[in-house]
């Protein structure tokens, strides 16, 4: 099982629809069921960033894990979230 | 219902962030929706973590905090007659924003739906260019009913 954390800055807002997106678009890939898709706040989880297969937040993240931490912002805008997707499934060697 | 205390502001014409925030939200307070400390505390979590978007229509704002500061889920609106620089959300750079949608929300799960038809309509060049042009809060609720952020009834 493959696993992927999404984080926002309170965790209730922006991070639930980026969850729910990605959730829609593994489904419609037929993968839903290789991945636990966690949801959080950036605070609580930068720490535990290892932990997880991918990582996707919206909001700033520290300069030190810039490379492993996967913008989430082009869901919430509509523009380059195929870009997105693709990075996610790289990630969980899913492609 | 999500605006029933019909916060909604019009072409409002605040000089900074730091004042359009702060008048959005003590509006929120005064119809009982949120408690005092949501002010401060949205004033805090949009210089920690800043909530822009710039959509393919234009630039939004989303501001809100932790869910303990809410009393009434609610969403307050405001229109501004001329943009004023926010940060976006991600990546901090600089985005002139014309609408804010302050967000006092508790769970998130049960708002997931409304969520998403909110960041749908951001991206809905015609909705968008109707809340550029309405003048009063019962054409604002059309929009949000027909856009599926509140249910029709």
């Amino acid at each position: 099982m493959k696993t992927l954390m999404v984080v926002c800055g309170s965790g209730v807002a922006t991070s639930t629809v980026v969850e729910g997106k990605i959730r829609d678009f593994l489904e419609s890939k037929g993968v839903l069921d290789k991945v636990k898709l966690l949801k959080g706040n950036i605070a609580e989880q930068i720490n535990n960033i290892d932990d997880y297969d991918a990582f996707v937040s919206t909001t700033v993240v520290p300069d030190d894990v810039k490379d492993k931490v996967i913008s989430g912002l082009p869901l919430l805008t509509g523009m380059g979230a195929d870009k997105v997707y693709d990075e996610i499934l790289q990630k969980l060697d899913l492609n | 219902m999500l605006f029933d205390k019909k916060v909604v502001l019009f072409d409002k014409n605040p000089s900074t962030k730091t004042e359009a925030l702060t008048e959005l939200a003590d509006e929120l307070y005064k119809v009982g929706a949120v408690t005092k400390e949501y002010a401060p505390a949205i004033l805090k979590r949009e210089s920690s973590f800043p909530t822009g978007l710039m959509t393919q229509t234009m630039g939004v704002a989303i501001p809100h905090c932790d869910p303990d500061k809410v009393i009434v889920p609610q969403i307050g609106f405001m229109r501004l007659k001329e943009s004023i620089t926010f940060h976006q959300m991600g990546d901090n750079t600089k985005i002139p924003v014309n609408m804010i949608f302050m967000l006092a929300l508790k769970q998130s799960d049960s708002q997931l739906t409304m969520l998403q038809k909110l960041m749908a309509l951001f991206q809905n060049q015609e909705a968008m260019n109707t809340l550029q042009s309405i003048t009063s809060i019962d054409e604002f609720i059309l929009v949000m009913k027909k856009n599926g952020i509140i249910n029709l009834d």
